[in-house]
């Protein structure tokens, strides 16, 4: 793993953190507070091996015959088996209360994403989209076309509705289930509306993006519904 | 509480990857084209179209990381941008059985150097993997140096094909 790579990790993991401290002084997640964090961690060390196990298999590359490659995180990481097997994970261990769990770390997650997308400016061009003529597009070194800085756009809208889903945790006192609803639905929805702004070969797995935010949006009204109905 | 649990989940991760076996066998390709500095440079400056010089080894994992990326985007922008391969360092026998594994159909033209200077005369170095992006005419857009992500490749080929 490169350090561009380990450093855009360790901002997530800064900006997560930093997140959770601020909530646990603000009456977050109060009885599994302290779990939260090493669970996170735990979550997304097995979502990068499983997404980086897949995407050799995808590619043809044996894992078992290539155990080296498994650590080459830039070759590529399946994003659905990522996310999947990550979130998963975090439920597992938080199973006894999946749903105080996910609340948790909600915003922390958000912000954790928010710092990952950041985190491309430690590599020349990496936060460039598409071209673009906005007064704000960037251009990498030496050359005249000027592009979305997209990896920007979507660690701001991160960080925006983390702080806001923060605030709202701590001071509006949201119904179960609600505050991870929202990060997935936030989720799912940042990814899905700069995809199109990003290079890419293949146009990344937008119906995972879509079906992510279809299931926060499920789960918000869900979880709104069954709270007003407890009233 | 939740350290051993961590501890678990990387252990079974260590012991999979670590239960090595033998690749399976595949029939190896016809070794790659030796090609001198100066050939190289000829075909970089006639190209009428972009071209994208990955530089690889058999023996180089990262270069098997990243190879069916590049196969993909071969196929991908095969009638606009050209894709050289160059082997260095490496045996014709092992070369070709790599070629055969990664790139068996993919439109990239292979050549090899067993000495390795090729890339240090185009302003790289000894490391592989290196991915050069060349506008028409041979100019040097974009040196890439070690494994190359997806977004990466995107990028820089769009900057080849904006002119």
């Amino acid at each position: 793993m490169e350090f561009t790579l380990v450093a855009a990790a360790a901002l997530g993991a800064a900006a997560a953190y930093v997140m959770l401290w601020w909530e646990a002084r603000h009456g977050n997640a109060d009885r599994c507070a302290g779990n939260i964090w090493e669970a996170g961690l735990v979550a997304v060390v097995v979502g990068i091996f499983a997404g980086r196990i897949v995407a050799m298999l995808i590619d043809g590359v044996n894992p078992v015959a290539h155990p080296g490659d498994v650590l080459l995180v830039r070759g590529g990481i399946s994003t659905v088996a990522a996310s999947l097997s990550a979130v998963l994970t975090y439920l597992w261990i938080g199973r006894r209360e999946p749903i105080a769990m996910a609340d948790g770390i909600a915003a922390a997650a958000l912000a954790g994403l928010a710092g990952w997308h950041a985190g491309c400016v430690f590599r020349d061009g990496a936060c460039l989209g598409t071209a673009s003529e906005l007064p704000w597009a960037l251009a990498q070194p030496s050359s005249m076309v000027t592009r979305h800085p997209v990896e920007l756009y979507a660690a701001a809208a991160l960080l925006i509705v983390a702080a806001a889903l923060a605030a709202w945790k701590a001071y509006g006192r949201p119904p179960p289930g609600v505050p991870a609803s929202a990060a997935l639905l936030t989720a799912g929805t940042v990814r899905l509306a700069t995809e199109p702004l990003r290079p890419s070969l293949t146009g990344g797995p937008i119906w995972w993006y879509a079906l992510a935010a279809a299931v926060g949006l499920i789960g918000l009204i869900a979880f709104t519904v069954r709270a007003h109905g407890a009233r | 509480m939740r350290a051993p649990l961590l501890v678990v989940m990387l252990g079974l991760s260590l012991a999979a990857a670590a239960c090595s076996t033998e690749p399976s066998a595949s029939v190896p390709a016809p070794a790659p084209d030796p090609i001198t500095t100066e050939e190289m440079t000829a075909l970089l400056e006639t190209s009428s179209e972009p071209v994208v010089l990955n530089v690889w080894a058999s023996w180089c994992i990262p270069c098997r990381s990243e190879a069916p990326m590049l196969s993909r985007a071969a196929a991908t922008f095969e009638d606009r941008v050209r894709f050289v391969g160059l082997n260095v360092r490496d045996g014709s026998g092992d070369a070709g059985a790599f070629i055969a594994e990664f790139f068996p159909e993919a439109p990239i033209e292979q050549y090899a150097d067993a000495s390795g200077a090729i890339p240090i005369d185009l302003g790289g170095n000894r490391g592989v993997p290196l991915t050069y992006f060349y506008a028409p005419g041979g100019e040097l857009r974009h040196l890439h140096r070690g494994v190359i992500d997806e977004r990466t490749l995107a990028l820089q080929i769009d900057e080849l094909l904006a002119g």
